[in-house]
């Protein structure tokens, strides 16, 4: 078996803010394997950013252990750990150019100049910034800065490559570019990475796997297809993507499955991901994501009718706004006194768009909404 | 993000975790323990025991006596007169600087000249305002006004508002200058006319600065030691003149140690209201991110014609006293024969030239090692976490915080006996400088420290290197600037300040301060003047060369910095 090449044990961090203890972060446990790419998503204010600090050796942990690379690192000090840690605002050194500052940790390890010249290239090469030595940080775009942070970096050959929100201060188009240009860099590499954001689609497209954290405590660990399609609390479901949360009640259960009902006689089959904490008779919440929803024309135009077809998984709303997104258009559905729902409907020309006011069915698509415990 | 550094375990360890860090602590707590604590203490010792046991008796003795009850009030009232008309001018100053639109050479030329005062040595201002207004004085005598006598408040009066103005001035252009012009075109669009966005807006927004130059000249005139002891007179004693006196001239230790404490407590109030009004301000970021460019609203009318005669009058009237200096230095007897001489310039380059040389050497020595002092302990107050971290910021400025003459009672106590005999060595006199003056660079280390990410020397160590490499490769090239204008200030107070000093020089160390202080005396004023043209020279060409060195560095780093500042918003 290799050893993993990072393992956090019950991880905790707490401080003192005006003689309250706070509990920063909660006894993370993680395992990351070697050249896997792990993202830490949350809100912020969750611990993400204080457990990769921790991991780096600027803070040290109240309790738990840090190990990489099967060592205990617990009390290792930054500058032995053999981690390459990338800053949100790139903290490049502003009195070096380009290449003094990728060449800053080959001379803390007293490597010969002639060695450094080819390495400090070789980075620059590897980001895409050839012949951009002689340049200064402040001469530099904010993709190029955050190129040399990297090379920086990566020149170090780091058993861990630690970002914190290394795109956030990039602008959209650049972001999105930068984030499968990271991704490749990381795959070329081979290298471990530990990747901190509150953005879920950079998380959803860079991770391997992706930790969710809410208040310091880890919510989930899993691939982001995972995470996206069997979120196992209600905060994960809400916080990636965009999900609609029903508040029904369980009639039965069956295996992994449970007929679950609206009081308006609204039946479905949901598919459980936990049975051990789902009770039949109870209430609970039904997750379902927009794009899981059909929209079509009610036959009989009546809201309290209950055959709105005579299917019970049909359910009857009013649609409360249209909006054409292009490749699909987001209803707002009115569900009267049972809330509202959320519903993307992909467009095609030619195909029915519905106004406001409108009576429609909303129609849940079989086996893609689930089943978590009430509040 | 959850970005605390206020963890508690941190601070266990110290030997082993971070020994530089301890090291560093251990000498600088034994410094100030030697040079700050010792010393003051000595003077509470003096003043209050008695035959080995508490008593009041020495306060009480000093109270009983009419003239001292009267040096009290008059140093209270001095110092509030001073501090309102200074902060008036220096505001006026400021806003024809900042909220006019003058010519650029003639707003250059303004703030050109309110330097002058502010890097010239205390007595230059009195030495003219004698050789103008004293006994016969040109402008007297051209003003047939032979009888007036301007020793005394008056004279006090004038020349210290004339020599303290300027730190107003530089308080309060300063705040002017970062408000957000934005503000006043939102009122103009709002149809406010530039009288009433002067009342609602500008002034206003200037109270915060008012208010800390307030407290600043206040200070800075409580403590004034050579313009009262030139200008006082008899009729107007004030405490620290009158601490002087008692000592130099009576030898009454505890009387001079008693009439000194009476001075701490106003003093100290003051530094501790000034420093918890700064404290409250929130920090004024530069972010590189502003709105559009815009221009102040112009100042009504009548206040900018008021502004435009009152500045041009002071200006031209602060150049014409050095003006006199220079003519007076080069005359045979001031007033009485006005016959052209370099009689004067050749004793200062003779006689004075132990002086000259003593002074260059004390002030180079107290800047390198009050700027080494500065970088230090403003580095681990800023980045360092460690116990006592607010009573070493507090004891640091203590010297600084205290009158002059309060520091310099204090080390004649102290160091005038074993263990510690330190009276007539250079020691003495550097120690002074260094723990006094170099509170300046402290602050300015600390504030360009927070204008640094840590994040920036957090990248250095996590790129493998310790915390020494980090400090000499990143953080001190970064600070440069800033250190070097603590230097800058460092070494010319070192040239010129002589309240604390006066009681610390010897045969074998002298100044040329007290070289001029000796003349005034000893109603040698053309000597006085040349050597106080000598004085200003020096402080000129070393004011140019490290404001040279400060350009150079900024230069550097200019554009540097600036990427610091834009990052570190973000």
């Amino acid at each position: 078996m290799t050893t993993a090449a990072l393992e956090l044990i019950n991880v905790t961090k707490t401080f003192h803010k005006e003689r309250e203890k706070v509990t920063a972060v909660d006894s993370v446990n993680l395992i990351v394997n070697q050249g896997e790419m792990v993202v830490f998503l949350g809100p912020s204010g969750c611990g993400k950013t204080t457990t990769l600090r921790m991991i780096a050796g600027f803070e040290l942990p109240s309790s738990g252990k840090i190990l990489i690379e099967g060592s205990d690192m617990t009390n290792v000090p930054v500058n032995k750990r053999g981690i390459g840690f990338v800053f949100q605002n790139y903290a490049l050194f502003p009195h070096m150019n380009v290449y003094n500052n990728v060449a800053y940790g080959l001379r803390s390890r007293n490597e010969r100049e002639s060695t450094i010249k080819v390495k400090v290239k070789n980075a620059l090469d590897l980001v895409g910034l050839t012949n951009e030595e002689g340049r200064f940080p402040n001469q530099l775009s904010g993709g190029e800065q955050q190129r040399v942070a990297l090379a920086r970096v990566l020149v170090m050959e780091p058993k861990l490559l630690l970002m914190d929100e290394p795109l956030s201060n990039l602008d959209a188009k650049l972001r999105i570019y930068m984030r499968t240009e990271l991704r490749r860099i990381q795959k070329k590499l081979g290298i471990t990475c530990l990747y901190v954001t509150h953005d879920q689609s950079e998380a959803l497209t860079m991770a391997d796997r992706i930790m969710v954290m809410n208040k310091g405590h880890v919510e989930q660990i899993g691939t982001p297809f995972d995470i996206y399609a069997q979120p196992s609390s209600l905060f994960v479901a809400d916080f990636i993507g965009q999900a609609n949360i029903l508040e029904v009640i369980v009639e039965s259960i069956e295996g992994n499955f449970a007929l679950v009902s609206i009081p308006d006689g609204w039946h479905y089959t949901a598919r459980i991901i936990d049975p051990s904490r789902i009770r039949s008779g109870s209430k609970a919440s039904l997750i379902v994501r927009p794009e899981n929803i059909r929209v079509r024309k009610r036959q009989i135009e009546r809201i309290d009718d209950i055959a709105c077809e005579p299917k019970t998984e049909n359910i009857q709303a009013i649609v409360n706004s249209t909006v054409f997104m292009g490749g699909h258009i987001e209803y707002q559905l009115d569900l009267g006194s049972r809330g509202k729902l959320l519903a993307f409907e992909p467009f095609r020309p030619g195909s029915d768009i519905y106004q406001e006011g409108d009576n429609v069915c909303a129609i849940i698509d079989k086996d893609m909404a689930l089943l978590l415990p009430g509040n | 993000m959850a970005k605390d550094r206020n963890g508690k375990m941190e601070h266990v360890h110290i030997i082993r975790k971070d020994p530089a860090l301890f090291l560093a602590l251990v000498i600088i707590w034994l410094s100030f323990a030697i040079f700050i604590l010792y010393p003051l203490l000595k003077l509470l010792a003096t003043t209050f025991l008695v035959k080995g046991s508490f008593s009041l008796d020495n306060l009480t003795k000093i109270l009983r006596k009419t003239y001292n009850q009267k040096a009290f009030c008059n140093s209270i009232l001095l110092a509030a007169a001073v501090s309102a008309a200074g902060t008036l001018i220096g505001y006026l100053f400021a806003l024809a600087v900042t909220r006019t639109n003058w010519p650029k050479y003639f707003k250059w030329l303004l703030s050109s000249i309110t330097i002058l005062p502010l890097i010239s040595p205390p007595f230059t201002s009195s030495i003219s305002l004698t050789l103008t207004l004293g006994p016969n004085g040109i402008l007297l005598k051209a003003l047939h006004l032979d009888d007036l006598n301007f020793y005394g408040f008056w004279g006090t009066f004038l020349s210290e508002t004339l020599t303290y103005f300027p730190v107003a001035f530089m308080v309060l252009s300063a705040i002017l200058s970062t408000m957000d012009a934005n503000i006043d075109d939102a009122a103009l669009s709002l149809e406010g006319s530039r009288g009433r966005i002067f009342r609602t807006i500008t002034l206003p927004l200037s109270m915060p600065g008012i208010a800390n130059s307030i407290l600043l000249l206040f200070g800075s005139s409580l403590a004034d030691f050579a313009t009262p002891l030139i200008l006082g007179g008899h009729n107007f004693p004030i405490l620290p003149t009158q601490a002087y006196l008692q000592i130099t001239g009576l030898y009454d230790l505890k009387g001079g140690s008693s009439l000194s404490f009476l001075l701490i407590l106003p003093a100290l109030l003051v530094f501790l209201f000034q420093r918890y009004l700064v404290g409250k301000k929130s920090y004024v970021t530069i972010t590189g991110k502003s709105g559009a460019q815009s221009q102040f609203s112009r100042l009504p009318f009548w206040l900018e014609t008021l502004t435009a005669v009152i500045c041009s009058f002071i200006a031209l009237f602060i150049v014409y006293l050095y003006f006199i200096i220079l003519q007076g230095s080069l005359v045979k007897v001031w007033s009485v024969d006005n016959t052209f001489t370099l009689e004067h310039f050749s004793y200062v380059f003779t006689n004075g030239k132990k002086a000259i040389l003593d002074t260059l050497k004390i002030a180079i020595i107290s800047t390198l090692i009050g700027s080494f002092l500065a970088i230090i302990i403003g580095y681990i107050i800023q980045r360092k976490k460690f116990a006592g971290k607010r009573a070493l910021e507090f004891i640091s400025m203590l010297n600084y915080a205290l009158p002059g003459t309060v520091v310099g009672i204090a080390y004649i106590l102290a160091f005038n006996e074993k263990p510690i005999l330190l009276t007539g060595t250079m020691t003495i006199l550097v120690a002074a400088y260094v723990f006094r003056y170099y509170a300046t660079g402290i602050r300015s280390v600390v504030a360009s420290l927070q204008q640094i990410d840590p994040s920036i020397e957090e990248a250095s160590a996590s790129l493998g290197a310790g915390s020494v490499r980090t400090l000499f490769k990143v953080t001190i090239p970064l600070i440069i600037p800033s250190v070097l204008a603590g230097m800058r200030y460092l070494f010319i107070h070192c040239m010129t300040a002589i309240s604390a000093t006066i009681f610390l020089v010897s045969v074998r160390w002298t100044l040329l301060t007290t070289r001029i202080l000796e003349s005034m005396t000893e109603l040698q004023f053309s000597q006085a003047s040349a050597f106080s043209i000598v004085l200003i020279v020096l402080v000129f060409i070393a004011d140019a060369i490290m404001g040279g060195m400060m350009k150079l560095s900024t230069k550097k780093f200019g554009i540097a910095q600036e990427n610091i500042y834009d990052n570190s918003g973000a």
